[in-house]
């Protein structure tokens, strides 16, 4: 379901860190359970579920490199856009604290994404006069 | 005195001026909490390192990129550091400027990667 934004040209980052033996195929996400397997559509770094947008918290300060000793669950807590419009979920670890931004993927749940993208905008506490203003 | 046992006659004059549009705020939030944003344009300064622990050398300015919903239904201001891109999360202020915090919150809307019309069949 997601499209193709031909105006975004902006390359993956490079891979610095090396996985030592053969790359697993496969994991189970800690939130659903669900076998997601490792190769998604627009994407070489899978690292949230495509169903519930869960990701376990294994990077330190570089993406890939497996450093943290926390392996705690990460949810997603919001939706953010980048200047060329590619979104990013920002994930919150639960036992941690830490946060991280991550790509979505082509195969992401867009209902899912949609949802925490109108959070905001469902409070009840929305700065409604900001926009009367206008 | 105070309702907390201090003189009120102490006031908390403190101010920082914002590193982006050089606003001169006063470091004590309407509320009473300590500041740690600029309520004009919303930007922040690295000063606290979240992964080690204690005061970040980083110091350089801190952009806003998107509003989170607690639980309980207060809005953070999440913002990232333009020099080492360290995330964090901070609670809004009652006299932070609304207007950006919508434009953030309706930024992700104005630019999605897939078709909203399919949603309205849901």
């Amino acid at each position: 379901m997601p499209r193709k934004n031909p105006a975004r040209e902006r390359p993956q980052r490079r891979k610095t860190t090396h996985h030592h033996g053969e790359p697993a195929d496969a994991f189970r996400c800690v939130g659903c359970r669900l076998d997601v397997p490792m190769i998604a559509p627009g994407t070489a770094h899978r690292n949230h579920c495509p169903h519930c947008l869960t990701s376990l918290h294994v990077d330190h300060r570089i993406p890939g490199d497996r450093r943290a000793g926390c392996r705690g669950r990460m949810a997603a807590l919001s939706v953010t856009v980048r200047p060329d419009g590619e979104w990013l979920i920002i994930h919150h670890c639960q036992s941690c604290g830490e946060l991280s931004a991550n790509r979505i993927a082509g195969d992401d749940n867009a209902l899912a994404l949609l949802r925490i993208a109108m959070r905001p905008l469902s409070d009840s506490r929305l700065p409604v006069n900001a926009l009367l203003a206008l | 005195m105070a309702a907390n046992g201090k003189p009120r006659s102490i006031v908390n004059t403190e101010t920082f001026p914002c590193v982006r549009c050089g606003l001169t705020v006063t470091a004590t939030a309407p509320d009473g909490s300590r500041r740690n944003h600029c309520p004009s344009c919303l930007h922040s300064q690295h000063v606290l390192d979240r992964v080690e622990g204690g005061p970040s050398e980083c110091r350089s300015r801190m952009i806003p990129i998107s509003i989170a919903v607690l639980r309980t239904g207060d809005w953070m201001i999440i913002h990232r550091c333009t020099r080492c891109g360290e995330l964090t999360s901070n609670p809004i202020c009652g006299d932070d400027n609304q207007l950006i915090l919508m434009r953030m919150a309706v930024r992700p809307l104005a630019q999605p990667p897939f078709p909203l019309e399919a949603f309205g069949d849901l």
